[in-house]
């Protein structure tokens, strides 16, 4: 009886597994896809035809055309891939940041853990959005100010979460007695407690391009980003709102779905890796 | 794993986030989106003009009277500093009649010098003094008599606090006697009837800091309300001195272009702006009015070689339009007409200077497309073919970067259509946007999307005249000093007829000039008509042609409107 009953769980877990694996591998598939297509269309997003203009989806533009005659598909792609590759570079900028800050927090002793809380409960204090568009704007709006931005500024909950993750394993036994037998405190932060906080770190990770995508169209959206040639999700949605009163509503409905599809895809990668890097986790 | 449902959450809250901003860019729109202040004010400003819109047309359904308008303008042409003619309310960089108050001349529909207030101008020989004779009927709307005095007041005082017009040419306005007043001018300045036709007379017993908010005037309106970033209502003075109104309430409204839009397709306005990506909608009870104007759009080429940097250090010319053959090339290269099917929709005209069809416009400036001659003239300039389409000489590429304002979809539109149409000539064109903070410097250097237009000549000068104490024109560099005679002879002349003359002699004189045959500075493209949403039966009297800026123009003259 009780056999039976591990087998079913057993199938069942397996399946959810297998489930859970191709979720994994679609979601990375679909992202790498969007991200590579965009690289390629760069150009192409950026060619007007007048001849074409205000066209509805058809089979040769799939997302119709806008005012100056843009292939809509070809921009939004163009425009979720440097979304998915500037996610990248800003959320690792991010995670490194909060993982020394986290790490160096509960390390290097009360008064750094000092300075580090104060300066993440800084960060935090401020509407996210307020401190993006205070930074972008400093550091001369364009590429780069939308970079720093959002890596300046996604780092403080992630540094929070880590710097009580080590508060915790500081205390735990295996660490205790490595300290007495007389490691450094650099040698317990990389040897003993990296190793554990990884799982964490790479969840933290993937997680934060979501946001930082999402940040990214807000930003732009709201005009302090990139000049409105270039193709940016944020860009393409504020002209499309223009437009929607006057019935063109694929300029708005289909980059919305698309840049929805890749956060969500975002998501599932995410929490996939974080079921397999800790499998504990399937008892929450 | 406690984090996961944060995230979640977070997630979830940043997508509404996003969400809500969507709402709000609805109404707020994109132009001026400079600042986020500036786009939050905007985005309320057109949500709440849309609820004033409800209660103005629910107003004029009661009354039913017939003598009433709603007008719907864009939410920048909410006069920020008040109704005072120092600080922008008529004058400016968007000139109109100030409606609340008097000024001496007016411009007549063809933009000659037609009076208001004046009854005689007269300048003296050496155009160093006008005289200008006023009426003596006029009295302000809180009862006080508009004497010689109050026109020196006003004078006097915006020769000190205007900011927006120039008044370094008059010393001092004198009122001689109660109908007589006297401008001492530092230097000659023959289109001052021009700068007077713009200047609202204030009240010397009345002006003060809050005179903004609180107008006295003497003109065909009185500002009755004015609730701040929705709407703004006049109505007719009844002891006006001249025809009386015949529009006897005005309420303006302040909304974007889809609420505009909106609020029109609603039927809760009698006439809305907007412009031509609306064009091809149709409206039950509306039809669409063009207005003809001289609100152009064109780019400057730098006339000097890069290298120089001016006073500030900011680097000016460029190699490739410093050599006028490409200048001459390029404006033969550009065919207007399709630039206006594709980006206007057909509502626009085409520009050959900064000045079509006003009495100084000299037909000089007229080029047609002419494809050959432009490939003949870049190929003498040694500009040849590459493999890869685009001209070269000694290892350049031909081409430049062409910058308009960011956020100005008509300015995108028109610089892509100018980097097609120069692509087919080899010429490779990069469009970029820019913020005003950075344009005006990095114009000096590159080509810039401008939009010109007032009805005075001094726009000519302020353009193609060396900048006083500088080496080169204020927006691009570029000199000439033939050019600059003309214009300051103009300025000097005593006659403003004959003045025009010598304006058209600046564009081209026969010999030189900033026309295609001469130095050719500036590339004109077209003249963007103002379109409006009219009500059937709101009979809209017959417009000048408009200057820069969709905004007041269209109510110049609104006391002539009527309904049918």
């Amino acid at each position: 009886m009780s056999g039976m009953k591990k087998r079913e769980n057993g199938k069942r877990l397996g399946n959810r597994r297998l489930f859970s694996m191709g979720l994994f591998g679609a979601s990375v598939l679909f992202l790498l896809l969007v991200a590579v297509f965009g690289y390629v269309w760069q150009d192409a997003a950026s060619v007007t035809d007048f001849s074409r203009k205000n066209l509805p989806p058809c089979a040769g533009y799939l997302f119709g055309t806008d005012w100056m005659g843009r292939d809509m598909f070809v921009r939004t792609v163009a425009g979720l891939s440097m979304s998915i590759r500037l996610g990248l570079l800003t959320a690792a900028v991010s995670a490194v940041i909060a993982f020394l800050l986290g790490l160096s927090a509960a390390v290097l002793g009360r008064a750094v853990d000092g300075l580090v809380t104060l300066l993440i409960d800084l960060v935090m204090g401020i509407p996210h959005m307020l401190l993006l568009i205070l930074i972008s704007f400093a550091c001369g709006k364009g590429f780069w100010g939308v970079t720093l931005g959002i890596a300046l500024t996604h780092w403080a909950s992630l540094a929070r979460l880590i710097r009580g993750e080590v508060f915790q394993l500081r205390e735990s036994p295996y660490i205790r007695i490595a300290g007495k037998l007389g490691k450094s405190r650099a040698y317990l932060a990389f040897h003993h407690m990296a190793p554990n906080l990884l799982p964490q770190f790479i969840t933290g990770l993937i997680l934060m391009f979501p946001h930082a995508i999402l940040h990214e169209a807000s930003i732009t959206f709201l005009g302090f980003g990139l000049s409105p040639e270039e193709p940016a999700i944020g860009i393409i949605l504020s002209e499309s709102m223009k437009y929607l009163a006057m019935g063109k509503w694929w300029l708005a409905l289909f980059p919305g779905l698309l840049l929805t599809a890749v956060v969500l895809m975002f998501h599932y990668a995410g929490q996939t890796i974080c079921r397999m890097a800790a499998p504990g986790s399937v008892h929450e | 794993m406690r984090y996961q449902k944060k995230w979640r959450v977070t997630a979830a809250l940043l997508a509404a986030a996003l969400a809500a901003s969507c709402v709000t860019g609805c109404s707020g729109g994109q132009e001026n989106a400079e600042t986020a202040g500036n786009t939050e004010a905007e985005g309320s400003k057109g949500t709440e003009g849309a609820g004033t819109a409800e209660s103005g047309s629910s107003q004029s359904a009661e009354t039913e009277t017939r003598d009433s308008v709603v007008v719907v303008m864009g939410p920048t042409s909410e006069p920020e500093a008040g109704f005072d003619p120092a600080y922008g309310w008529g004058a400016g960089e968007h000139v109109h009649e100030p409606l609340i108050q008097s000024t001496l001349t007016v411009t007549t529909p063809d933009l000659k010098i037609g009076y208001d207030l004046a009854e005689d101008v007269q300048a003296s020989e050496d155009g160093l003094t006008w005289q200008v004779k006023i009426r003596d009927d006029v009295r302000f709307t809180d009862g006080e008599p508009l004497t010689a005095e109050d026109v020196a007041f006003t004078y006097n005082t915006l020769k000190d606090t205007s900011s927006v017009n120039d008044f370094t040419m008059l010393k001092e306005a004198v009122a001689v006697d109660d109908t007589t007043v006297e401008f001492h001018m530092n230097r000659p300045y023959s289109i001052w009837p021009y700068t007077m036709a713009i200047t609202g007379i204030v009240p010397e017993h009345a002006y003060g800091p809050d005179y903004g908010q609180k107008p006295i005037g003497s003109g065909r309106y009185i500002l009755k309300q004015w609730d701040k970033g929705q709407q703004v209502i006049f109505e007719a003075n009844p002891d006006y001195y001249g025809e009386a109104p015949r529009m006897k309430k005005v309420t303006v409204l302040f909304m974007e272009e889809d609420a505009a839009y909106a609020a029109a397709l609603s039927g809760q306005v009698d006439l809305a702006y907007t412009s031509a990506a609306y064009s091809d909608q149709t409206m039950d009870g509306f039809s669409l009015f063009s207005c003809e104007t001289v609100d152009n759009r064109g780019f400057n080429l730098p006339a000097v070689p890069a290298g120089e940097t001016d006073e500030n250090g900011v680097p000016i010319g460029n190699d490739f339009t410093s050599d006028v053959r490409v200048r001459r090339a390029i404006n033969l290269a550009i065919d207007r007409q399709a630039m206006i099917d594709h980006v206007l929709n057909g509502h626009g005209t085409i520009a050959y200077s900064v000045c079509d069809k006003m009495p100084w416009y000299s037909k000089d400036s007229e080029a047609a497309f002419d494809p050959q001659e432009a490939e003949r003239l870049l190929d003498e300039a040694g500009w040849k073919t590459g493999a890869d389409g685009i001209r070269e000489k000694d290892g350049k590429k031909a081409g430049f970067t062409m910058l308009y304002s960011a956020g100005d979809s008509v300015r995108q539109a028109l610089s892509e259509d100018t980097a097609n149409q120069l692509a087919a000539f080899g010429i490779h064109v990069t469009v970029e946007g820019v913020g005003w903070d950075t344009a005006y410097d990095r114009a000096q250097s590159e080509p810039l999307m401008w939009g010109w237009g007032a009805h005075t000549p001094m726009e000519l000068y302020n353009i193609y005249h060396t900048r006083p104490g500088g080496k080169y024109a204020q927006y691009s560099p570029y000199s000439n000093g033939a050019v600059d005679a003309y214009m300051d002879e103009a300025l000097a002349c005593t006659d403003l007829e004959a003045s025009y003359e010598l304006w058209k002699k600046a564009q081209w004189d026969g010999g030189t000039g900033i026309t295609q045959e001469g130095d050719l500075p500036w590339i004109w493209l077209v003249n963007i008509d103002h379109l409006y949403w009219v009500k059937d039966g709101l009979q809209v009297a017959e417009q000048k042609l408009h200057p820069h800026g969709h905004g007041w123009s269209i109510i110049n003259n609104v006391d002539q409107w009527t309904w049918e």
